[in-house]
């Protein structure tokens, strides 16, 4: 499942209003840069007084145009740091968000979605966007000042000799609309095949045991060439558009200055200016190459930033929907008729289930049987299709997640060790003391580091055991009185299992536990059983009574005990 | 344009940094040349420009003649069209050279790693490779896209030298030593810049890595709960980001700053100094504009020669790593010559002895992966195949395939994966003897394999990996706990087809499920590093006590609830 994207309309929302949080340090910004770069357009207007007359005073000439070059360059200096400052917090105030936004998302969105395309938009288009935000955002917003400011002074200084700068803006506003408006789709093309490649080799790398033991080495340098032919194909793509694109920008530079030079010559001979204003507006115009093509060029990166933005709002399009209703007081979880589909084929037919306080029950049948669907709508994560599940008849799917935790949790073979200390680790369930926490590590006979070690990745290494230890510890603080138990020891090796059975068995005691089993030893040693194929229960009782019908599991159970 | 990737990016010169890369530019030697001598007449082409506008003025304007002004504009016309030809081009010829040179290393990397196998996990991290196969890339691209336009910037520089000190010889010398002052001058402002940066870059690094790490445990954050303090701490290093990054923006500022005022200065002296010498006569006005021209001009092409030190600084670095990489030999490259005399498998440290044709199941418990190594010549050890050492023999890797589960399944073509040679039908059968028909229905034979299989779950990442040794048809498969993640009732399924899939071909299975134990023809029990028991399954439960402990759970500790009885035999 991809998470959504927002439209490009809530984008420019979202950043008219993200900018504009800061209003005094955009203000301030942009009149630095403002001032700057007028006192950048005193120079040319000097030199053309100089050519013009040189027997003037030169050398108070010479110092008016030293004071404005020491002007501009202060002016210049805190224009900068005052647009760092604000472009730094505009980028903390994003990454803030949607963190926050992401740590909001529905749990079961969380559940099924998995963690890969949060992933990437929390890496890959946080970067894309600090990129855009640090250097492009200022690049353009420069560009545009000193853009306006430099036609301005070709203004003041003759608004005939605006004419021939004039005439090429039709053109270059044409061309990088076309330009633009192709760009976006073939950069995101040109950064998904660089993504490939850098997944592809990955792979090889991991994999080069796997590679060179199946005889792969040839087809994986086949697969990557076949990512760069990929990636070329799209580099050419945007190549070709650039091809087009450039020359109009060369001529938009060069031929202002051209123009400028010919008509303000010919003004001039003919007497309607002075030398000095010809010789200004042609440095003016030749100055403006600088700020055009640094406008041109961001405007890419910035297109770039905007899709990045669309990915990372898309994260609030998702909000949690529980309602605050009734709390239960009572501990029956109780199934009823259960149907649940993903699309529009049911994988549950009808299931169910009452399970009694404190009972364990393991639930055993084929892959895709449709037991983890059964065990998250028994944790409450989704609500079921048709049907109920209902904890003191209180619809589970609706009970607020603060309230949720604490009474049913879901145990995957998931088992996240943040980056952090291991009492932060354990503290993220409630505030507990040290004493508690300690209380809850030995109770699954934990034999790691202490609580200030630092664990995760970049911490102490932690065994896959000591890492299901921790989970297990957490649950032992959250204290749930129900435990759905999806696989949860069934990739680790089958020693580590046995080791973690302890631990497993000190946190199940006096709750009630519905364990999904790939073992079974695990049904063995459960109050009841049941089988679940094709979406239904088939067969539920105790270990002893499902042996007694000679069915599925008795067939399944002399297989393995070897009887 | 020719197309890429090439065919064979070549055989790297590895002895070091410095010549890897003069290989890499030796190899490009044909694209470069052009490109750099494109690069050339462009520069010289944009420096001559402010002589155009100083013509214009003098022989234009200040002597009244409209067609020398005709003449002179149209000049700057020409040379105007010449650049929006020949820079898209030299554009086009860059990225050529760039792209070729990143490919090439990527390249480069894929074939050393296919080479080295398993020697390349146990020598380097994958994340080290792939920062050399991904960051570093772009740095040779870098090193040789920057030969073009530095080639360029020297030209130009040669060509204002030569054009200023024969027009206006005391105004060029001004310019001529000004210019490099510059850089002398703002070069000390790059290095708070860069300790700033790195800075930066480092706590960003760190609070990427803590965003991903929030992100990965989700699950765990919104099922037990815990947002809000971790908020509150990504928080607080996010605002440690903003400040390093201000840290980062005032000393960029001060360069941007120092980028005004030095060459701003010598815009004072070049404007002080000509215009004296135009009001003495000694220069015309037209050669003061051109000189105020040249200077503004210069101080780009002395940049990109600034930029291209830089570059190969890091590219010099990124070489290093990438050299390294290139040093490695595989340990067991599996290339012997030795035909074997029989096809008995034996592992002369415990003993182990697999007879040709069955299904050998082995319970070695924490012994198993080093064991399975050695089966399969990937350690060293005395193993031996038909009487050959194993790093002698002919074809290992073809003979004696280990599969375990830390193998990687491949994005791509569900069918390729499991057998990139095989017919549908054979694709099909070891599906089916794999049990991972639920696989195939969900995407399809042809479907896709999406992120090396992530989006099934670990029982189906697992049978389809069982379905890709199946298919590869080895003389011996060597399986590592085959079905640790699959339960129960599918296990007993392909506890019954493996051995019919495998007929009359050797299978040894490490595992202490019952289930595959029963199915066995064989069943070894390796204790202390030895053999220590060899039979069947049923024959060794009940004759062995050590063995029964092993497989089955009952004698060891007592089940988790203490209050039931263990055992209901």
């Amino acid at each position: 499942m991809r998470l959504p994207v927002a439209s490009s309309a809530e984008v420019k929302a979202y950043a008219k209003r993200l900018v504009l949080r800061h209003p005094g340090a955009l203000a301030r910004t942009v009149a630095l840069h403002g001032l700057a770069a007028a006192c950048g357009l005193v120079t040319p207007w000097l030199l053309g007084r100089l050519v013009e007359d040189p027997h003037r005073r030169i050398d108070l000439i010479a110092a008016g145009i030293a004071l404005f070059v020491l002007l501009q360059a202060v002016l210049t200096r805190q224009a900068f740091a005052s647009s760092a400052r604000f472009g730094e917090r505009v980028l903390a105030d994003l990454r803030e968000e949607f963190v926050s936004r992401t740590l909001r998302l529905p749990l079961a969105t969380v559940e099924r979605a998995g963690t890969g395309d949060l992933l990437s938009r929390t890496t890959r288009d946080v970067d894309t966007l600090t990129r855009s935000v640090r250097y492009a955002m200022p690049q353009v917003l420069i560009a545009l000042i000193i853009g306006a400011l430099t036609l301005g002074a070709v203004a003041l200084t003759s608004p005939l000799l605006l004419l021939p700068s004039l005439l090429v803006v039709p053109m270059l506003v044409f061309s990088t609309r076309w330009y633009l408006s192709r760009a976006r789709d073939v950069y995101l093309g040109e950064n998904a095949a660089w993504a490939e490649i850098a997944d592809g080799l990955t792979e090889t790398v991991s994999g080069a045991r796997t590679v060179t033991a199946l005889g792969r080495e040839h087809d994986r340098r086949a697969y990557a060439d076949r990512q760069i032919a990929d990636s070329y194909r799209m580099e050419r793509r945007s190549l070709r558009l650039r091809t087009l694109w450039y020359p109009t920008l060369e001529l938009g530079y060069v031929l202002p200055v051209a123009f400028t030079l010919l008509f303000g010559g010919w003004l001039y001979l003919e007497g309607h200016v002075s030398l000095a204003q010809v010789t200004a507006a042609t440095l003016y115009v030749q100055q403006l190459a600088h700020p055009l093509e640094m406008l041109l060029v961001e405007l890419d990166e910035l297109q770039l930033g905007g899709a990045s933005l669309a990915r990372l709002l898309g994260v609030a399009d998702l909000v949690e929907d529980r309602e605050n209703g009734d709390v239960p007081n009572g501990v029956e979880l109780s199934a009823q008729d259960v149907r649940y589909a993903y699309g529009t084929r049911d994988v549950l037919h009808g299931v169910s289930l009452d399970l009694k306080p404190g009972e364990r029950l393991a639930v055993v049948g084929p892959s895709g049987a449709g037991k983890s669907t059964l065990g998250r709508l028994l944790a409450g994560i989704d609500a079921p299709r048709t049907g109920s599940v209902t904890l003191d008849s209180v619809p589970l799917a609706q009970l607020p997640l603060e309230e949720l935790r604490h009474r049913i949790a879901l145990v995957t073979q998931e088992h996240h060790v943040f980056r952090g200390t291991l009492r932060e680790n354990l503290t993220l369930v409630r505030p507990a003391s040290d004493d508690e926490l300690r209380n809850a590590l030995d109770a699954v006979g934990w034999s790691g580091p202490g609580l200030d070690a630092v664990v995760g990745s970049g911490g102490a290494v932690l065994s896959p055991a000591q890492a299901q230890q921790i989970a297990l510890a957490r649950l032992v603080l959250a204290d749930p009185h129900t435990l759905v138990l999806d696989e949860a020891t069934s990739l680790l090796n089958p020693r580590a299992a046995r080791e973690l059975e302890r631990s497993l068995g000190a946190v199940l005691e006096g709750r009630t536990v519905v364990a999904i089993a790939h073992r079974l030893h695990t049904a063995h040693d459960a109050d009841r059983v049941a089988v679940v194929e094709d979406g239904r229960i088939i067969e539920l009782g105790t270990h002893d009574e499902l042996l007694a019908l000679s069915g599925s599991y008795a067939a399944l159970w002399r297989a393995w005990n070897g009887t | 344009m020719r197309s890429l990737p090439v065919s064979d990016p070549g055989t790297p010169d590895h002895r070091g940094p410095w010549r890897f890369l003069a290989w890499l530019a030796r190899v490009q030697a044909r694209d470069l040349v052009p490109a750099i001598g494109l690069s050339v007449a462009l520069m010289v082409a944009q420096a001559m420009l402010p002589a155009l506008i100083g013509r214009a003025i003098d022989a234009g304007l200040l002597a009244r003649d409209g067609s020398a002004l005709l003449r002179w504009s149209l000049l700057v016309l020409l040379l105007g069209l010449f650049q929006a030809f020949a820079g898209p081009m030299r554009h086009r010829l860059s990225v050529f050279i760039w792209l070729d040179a990143a490919y090439r290393t990527l390249q480069l990397v894929t074939r050393q790693a296919t080479r080295l196998g398993a020697t390349l996990s146990k020598r380097l991290t994958t994340g080290e490779v792939v920062a050399v196969g991904l960051a570093d890339v772009s740095r040779f691209g870098n090193a040789m896209e920057i030969l073009v336009r530095a080639g360029g910037s020297v030209a130009a520089i040669a060509a204002v030298t030569v054009v200023l000190l024969s027009s206006t010889p005391r105004l060029g010398l001004v310019v001529l030593v000004g210019v490099p002052l510059i850089l002398l001058a703002g070069a000390p402002l790059m290095r708070p810049l860069h300790r700033r940066q790195t800075v930066q870059r480092e706590l960003s690094g760190e609070l990427t890595t803590r965003a991903a790490d929030l992100v990965a445990g989700l699950r765990v954050l919104r099922g037990l709960g815990g947002e809000e303090p971790f908020e509150r701490r990504f928080r607080a290093e996010s605002q440690e980001v903003r400040r390093a990054g201000e840290r980062v923006g005032e000393a960029d500022a001060m360069l941007q700053g120092a980028a005004v005022l030095l060459p701003g200065l010598l815009v004072v002296a070049v404007t002080w100094l000509g215009a004296r010498y135009t009001a003495d006569g000694v220069i015309t006005a037209g050669q003061l504009v051109a000189c105020y021209g040249y200077t503004a001009f210069l101080v780009n092409p002395l940049w990109t020669l600034a930029d291209t030190a830089e570059t190969y600084a890091k590219a010099h670095v990124a070489a290093g790593r990438l050299v390294r990489i290139l040093d490695l030999e595989p340990e067991h490259p599996g290339d012997g010559t030795r035909e074997p005399h029989g096809r008995e498998l034996l592992d002369g440290d415990s003993g182990l002895r697999i007879v040709p044709g069955l299904l050998t199941a082995v319970v070695a418990g924490e012994a198993a992966p080093a064991l399975a190594d050695r089966l399969g010549g990937y350690a060293d050890g005395d193993a031996r195949y038909g009487g050959v050492p194993l790093d002698e023999l002919a074809g290992l890797r073809r003979r004696i395939l280990v599969a375990r589960n830390e193998d990687r399944l491949f994005t791509g073509v569900l069918a390729t994966e499991v057998a990139p040679a095989g017919t549908e039908a054979e694709v099909r059968e070891a599906i089916r003897d794999a049990c991972a028909e639920d696989v195939v229905e969900a995407v399809g034979l042809e479907g896709f394999v999406a992120e090396g299989g992530r989006e099934f779950s670990g029982g189906q990442q697992q049978r389809l990996k069982l379905a890709r040794a199946l298919a590869a048809d080895p003389e011996v498969l060597v399986l590592v706990e085959p079905t640790s993640a699959v339960d129960a009732h599918t296990e007993a399924r392909i506890a019954g087809r493996l051995g019919e899939h495998r007929t009359g071909r050797t299978t040894v299975v490490f595992t202490a499920s019952p289930l595959l134990l029963d199915r066995a023809d064989r069943v070894v029990w390796i204790s202390g590093g030895r053999v220590a028991a060899e039979g069947e399954h049923r024959d060794l439960l009940a004759r062995v006590p050590g063995y029964r402990a092993a497989v089955t759970r009952e004698p060891e500790h007592a089940a988790p609830r203490p209050d039931r009885p263990t055992s209901r035999e």
